[in-house]
């Protein structure tokens, strides 16, 4: 993982040869190279309507790739991000139909909704807290457990069924599209990845979280409290998930207890194949960007050129596996074996 | 004698039904070198982990200057003065040389982006590289993750780190670990200077003859227990390995 080392931690300068090296520059250019192969097979790969599709594919799917890279980086995993979105949009649906039928402002009824659904994902972020700094129990096992837990509650909540019943205006919030791509969610989210990129690489908090996934020891050794830093990062990647969750409502106009089936394999994808290190530590989230581009394009292409959808979770799977391949052998190459 | 600068006082630690640490005594003085010493197993980075914080004992009291303490964190230590290097894994790989001087005590920008938590890179690598000059440390470069060092220059940043921040105590288990035959003699050097500057030195070794060389008191654990605690004066070589190794 020569090369997606923390930002602070990459070489200055280097010419172009580093430069075309880069973790992040190699992926720009394996989706460079994917563009052009779907496009030659259905030009309407290149079109606005499929870039808009892209992107409110990509919102949803990078937000919760963001969080798992903070989760990620210090040493953790969580398996609950999917759920976590499928539960919040559940809760903000419910409430957004009640607010609605009780008559309420349709702009505040969707402000109330959208922190429904942070607030909602914030809670399932304190379980896993809990589970792993209190209980002890490890991050997998208990994001496992909360996974579980968040979709069943959606069930319970719904019965299985789907809730709408919001005002209209959330369906425009969702899909109106400013210079044919932007809807108000992919603009938030293109707000939040500028922020997440900043908070990441630049301050405090972000060198925090690479030293707490490259040696918890030697960080709680220098006065860091790891377990305070934990909770702050799975609290994010709940809110981070709950925000998704609320996006996906906008786009749909209702909340599934199903949608966020499989996220977890989405964002944890997005970040693998963006190069973060899944033994903590290492990795840049300009990958995950780029992670999360990659796997969502490589979806809307296969649609595009006539794949069966069935074939998505698989081609997933087998980015997941490939880059993770790479990543071993790249190590391996640095520890020189 | 005057009161000592740290001290413990009958600490007992046990891991299951190991006993670590088994009724101990320790002591440092301002401007004093203790040699802690005694044969793997003995039970010396025990002490340390609980003398720096990372660990609560069993029993017993924690004392600086003159006022118990009861750490709950290394945090709690370090903001008191006592600083540590560790005998495995005190330094974060992954980050550069500058990163991990100054990890958990890192130099914001000013202004608002320092209000919002932004590091101010440059400011770090250039009082990195002053302070591990200072300390008779050279490393490639502050920018450089500790990862690409060889053992013995990461062992390095970890001592420069530790001489840099300590105030009034230094923790040093086995300091000289994966160093050089010159880079050893400057870690003494290192101790003799932070002795100079009047802090209390804990210096642990296997290396008997640095031991004798810079110490001013030598402490012997042999499972868990003081079994010898005099002025370095009053050992040889020999009588040293003795006490260790409690053969006759
Ligand atoms: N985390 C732990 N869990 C269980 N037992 C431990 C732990 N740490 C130390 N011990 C036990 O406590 C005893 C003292 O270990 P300690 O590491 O303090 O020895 P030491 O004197 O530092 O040895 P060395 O010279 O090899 O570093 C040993 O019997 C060791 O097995
Ligand atoms: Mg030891």
């Amino acid at each position: 993982m020569t090369k997606n080392t923390a930002p602070a931690a990459s070489p200055r300068g280097g010419g172009l040869r580093d430069f075309l090296l880069r973790q992040d520059v190699v992926l720009l250019g394996i989706f460079a190279v994917m563009v052009v192969v779907f496009a030659s097979i259905n030009p309407r790969f290149l079109s606005l309507p499929a870039a808009a599709n892209i992107l409110q594919d990509f919102s949803p799917v990078v937000l919760m790739a963001i969080g798992q890279t903070f989760v990620i980086v210090s040493r953790g995993i969580d398996l609950s991000v999917g759920s976590t979105l499928g539960l919040s949009g559940v809760v903000m649906a419910l409430a957004v139909r009640a607010l609605n039928q009780a008559g309420v402002d349709p702009a505040l009824t969707i402000v109330v909704g959208v922190l429904c659904a942070m607030a909602t994902g914030a809670v399932v972020g304190l379980v896993n807290a809990f589970l792993i700094n209190v209980a002890n129990i490890t991050p997998f096992i208990a994001t496992l457990a909360t996974l579980g837990a968040a979709a069943g509650v959606s069930l319970v909540l719904t019965r299985g069924v789907q809730v709408a019943g919001g005002p209209t205006a959330v369906i425009y919030v969702g899909n109106l599209r400013y210079l044919g791509v932007l809807t108000v969610p992919v603009i938030a989210v293109l707000v939040i990845m500028a922020i997440a990129w900043a908070f990441f690489g630049l301050t405090r908090f972000g060198r925090w979280t690479y030293a707490i996934g490259s040696n918890p020891f030697a960080a709680r050794g220098a006065g860091i409290d790891v377990k305070r830093h934990l909770t702050k990062i799975y609290l994010l990647s709940g809110i981070l998930s709950g925000l998704a969750g609320a996006f996906v409502y906008f786009r749909l106009g209702s909340g599934s207890p199903l949608s966020g089936r499989g996220g977890e394999l989405s964002a944890v994808a997005a970040c693998v194949i963006g190069g973060i290190g899944l033994f903590g530590g290492t990795g840049k989230i300009s990958g995950t960007f780029i992670g999360a581009l990659i796997t969502t394009s490589v979806l809307s292409g296969l649609i595009l050129i006539g794949v069966e959808p069935n074939w998505q979770q698989i081609v997933v799977a087998g980015l997941i596996a490939g880059a993770v391949g790479i990543q071993g052998l790249s190590s391996a190459a640095r520890r020189g074996t | 004698m005057t009161e000592p600068l740290y001290a413990v006082r009958d600490i007992r630690k046990s891991y299951g039904s190991v006993v670590a640490l088994n009724g101990v005594d320790f002591s440092v003085g301002a401007g004093e070198v203790v040699g802690l010493v005694g044969d793997n197993g003995a039970g010396k980075s025990t002490l340390v982990r609980i003398l720096s914080g990372v660990n609560p004992p069993d029993s017993g009291e924690i004392i600086l200057e003159g006022k118990p303490r009861h750490w709950r964190s290394p945090h709690d230590a370090l903001e008191a003065g006592v600083e540590t290097l560790y005998q495995d894994a005190g330094i974060a790989p992954d980050l550069t040389v500058a990163a991990n001087v100054f990890l958990g005590r890192e130099v914001l920008r000013k202004g608002l982006l320092g209000r919002l938590g932004f590091l101010d890179e440059k400011a770090m690598r250039d009082k990195a590289r002053q302070e591990l000059t200072r300390v008779g440390i050279t490393v490639p470069s502050a920018g450089r993750p500790v990862s690409k060092l060889s053992g013995g220059q990461r062992q390095a940043v970890a001592i420069g780190r530790a001489v840099a921040w300590a105030n009034k105590v230094i923790l040093l288990d086995e300091p000289t670990n994966h160093l050089g035959a010159q880079q050893s003699i400057e870690v003494l050097n290192v101790i003799r200077q932070a002795k100079a500057n009047g802090l209390g030195v804990v210096f642990i070794s296997h290396t008997l003859p640095h031991v004798l060389e810079v110490t001013d008191r030598v402490t012997v654990l042999r499972l868990g227990e003081v079994v010898a605690d005099r002025p370095t004066s009053d050992f040889s070589p020999d009588t040293l390995l003795k006490a260790i190794t409690g053969l006759a």
